[in-house]
């Protein structure tokens, strides 16, 4: 008799103890679900090796310039590193519904919006950890042609802190364009697609219409804001590319001074635009 | 006994595989292309190519100028650089399809033999995506009628390598696809195969052109990204070929980089597929 009774006094006080899905486990199974797939860890291994490889490659191009400025070359290489974010964050955002798991998910968290939140913050924090040994990645990159030419390396002063800081947060920023398309669109594909196509070529085509010479260097014309260039502007891709762009450098082409800051409130708001959509799709859609 | 056996033999309706050939390679073929028409994603993916391909040649079209040293050539093939992303994902799209869906176990229980299944899906998607270029090529010359009557210039195949660019247009979408193909069939996994795709045909040499240097342009000048040159005219070639620092490509070396590549992956995807399991 006791015996049978036991287990149901346990599972009673479990029940009471509980309190259904709290935020905090919500995070925490979530936290779970990321770190114990492989190719987060991938990815973001293959992003730190692939952005500390173009900066020691660029650095090491440009360092026969003699106005050779080490910091200078730090973020031209995550222009290309920055797939891998973007990447990880369409995979995660829509691996859960790809793979049929998202049913389990929302039967257990049946309001829905706590696990877009939480996952969004484990995304967050995972990206920010990726951001930092990307950003230190490209630091070690740099470092063989500064100590060759003996130029120090000054991460202090001048426009370098905000260029690093731009960094980290394009990293993140990336991270979660790619995670918010993943888990509207459901589909890696699609997802991927149009992930890759906005933030990557977009831009692209825009500078494309807006370079007048035919792709050739030419003398720069004086500075003047076109329709073109304020679209590239507010293109998620762009504005990231202006967030690791210290404001000294002026704008660029045709393109209003929205500085770094301009460009990562451009980024910002697109990640909430994006999320927001999301999260009226789960809310009022079915999950399948 | 044995007459007996011999006559029951002979009635005997035959057991096991009909008479017929096995998997022969037209019937491989044809069973592919109804998988690849029979997806409703590949013409809907077909059809938004040739529309962003013709949208993007008119956008484009619009801030071309007669004296900014781009020819009429160069409008109406200016979509390539979205269009790239379409030719490479159905390349991707059909050689990963399967194994995501698991339907390869089937179809290589089918055809044992493997290797025809890749030849014939090289057949059906090179044989789409030259419709689907010659197609998206017809609509981006009626859509840049407009900005070629205006500011940008005319189309004139008495300028050197016009035809070429033209018709390379539709030579690159189907050596991008073919590369998508065997990046899929090589991968496996969609993801995988769209951003390596697209990284070696567009984001390395993008990126890397923005630093010129010995190094960084050999680099360009061996990836498949070379390939784009075949959409240059003689003009735009010898500009691009004075700046750079590295190997000097010439009108055809391109396009016979890229097709080094999709050599080179079909083999790689060919050996993994014979020699490999299929899940």
């Amino acid at each position: 008799m006791s015996a049978t009774t036991t287990p149901r006094g346990v599972r009673t006080a479990a029940g009471a103890r509980t309190g259904g899905p709290t935020f905090g486990r919500v995070v925490a199974s979530e936290w779970t679900k990321l770190t114990s797939l492989r190719s987060p860890w991938w990815t973001g291994l293959v992003t730190v090796v692939a952005a500390g490889a173009l900066a020691f490659m660029f650095a090491t191009a440009s360092s026969v310039d003699p106005g050779f400025e080490p910091t200078r070359d730090l973020a031209t290489g995550l222009m290309l590193a920055q797939v891998g974010p973007l990447v990880l964050g369409v995979l995660l955002g829509a691996g859960e519904f790809r793979t049929g798991a998202a049913r389990t998910t929302f039967t257990l968290v049946p309001r829905r919006w706590p696990v877009l939140a939480a996952q969004t913050v484990v995304v967050a924090g995972f990206a920010l950890g990726l951001a930092v040994l990307t950003v230190a990645a490209t630091v070690v990159g740099v470092l063989p042609s500064a100590v060759s030419r003996d130029l120090p390396l000054r991460l202090t002063v001048g426009d370098t802190p905000g260029i690093l800081a731009g960094m980290v947060l394009l990293v993140v920023g990336v991270t979660l364009v790619g995670y918010a398309l993943g888990t509207l669109l459901r589909r890696t594909v699609p997802a991927l697609v149009t992930a890759l196509g906005v933030v990557l070529v977009l831009p692209i085509v825009l500078a494309m219409a807006g370079d007048p010479g035919g792709g050739t260097m030419g003398a720069a014309p004086p500075h003047s804001v076109t329709a073109l260039g304020t679209i590239g502007a507010f293109t998620p891709g762009t504005a990231g590319q202006l967030l690791t762009t210290p404001a000294s450098y002026g704008p660029m082409p045709g393109m209003p001074d929205v500085g770094p800051v301009g460009g990562g409130l451009v980024l910002g708001a697109w990640i909430v635009l994006l999320l927001t959509v999301a999260a009226v799709r789960l809310r009022t859609r079915d999950v399948r | 006994m044995t007459t007996l056996d011999a006559g029951r033999a002979a009635t005997r309706p035959p057991r096991g595989a009909p008479t017929r050939p096995g998997p022969t390679f037209p019937r491989v073929l044809a069973a592919e292309w109804t998988k690849l028409t029979s997806v409703p994603s590949n013409p809907w993916l077909a059809l938004g190519t040739v529309v962003v391909t013709a949208g993007t040649a008119y956008g484009l079209g619009l801030f071309v100028r007669t004296g900014d040293g781009r020819s009429g050539s160069w409008v109406v093939v200016s979509g390539y650089v979205v269009a790239q992303l379409g030719f490479l994902v159905l390349g991707a799209v059909v050689g990963t399809a399967e194994h995501t869906t698991g339907t390869a176990r089937t179809t290589f229980t089918a055809v044992p033999r493997r290797l025809p299944v890749l030849g014939a899906q090289a057949v059906v998607v090179a044989v789409a995506a030259a419709v689907t270029a010659v197609v998206a090529l017809g609509a981006s010359y009626l859509a840049t009628t407009g900005p070629r009557a205006g500011e940008a210039p005319a189309v004139d195949l008495a300028v050197p390598g016009t035809a070429r660019a033209l018709a390379g247009f539709v030579v690159l979408a189907v050596a991008v696809a073919l590369l998508g193909l065997a990046l899929g069939m090589l991968l496996r996994r969609p993801a995988d195969a769209i951003v390596t795709g697209l990284v070696l045909v567009f984001l390395a040499d993008f990126v890397l052109a923005a630093n010129p240097g010995a190094a960084t342009d050999t680099i360009r000048a061996a990836l498949p990204s070379a390939g784009a040159r075949l959409l240059q005219d003689d003009a735009a070639l010898a500009a691009l070929d004075t700046a750079t620092h590295g190997p000097q490509l010439g009108p055809w070396g391109g396009g016979a980089v890229i097709g080094a590549w999709v050599v080179v992956a079909f083999c790689a995807a060919g050996y993994r597929l014979g020699r490999h399991d299929v899940r």
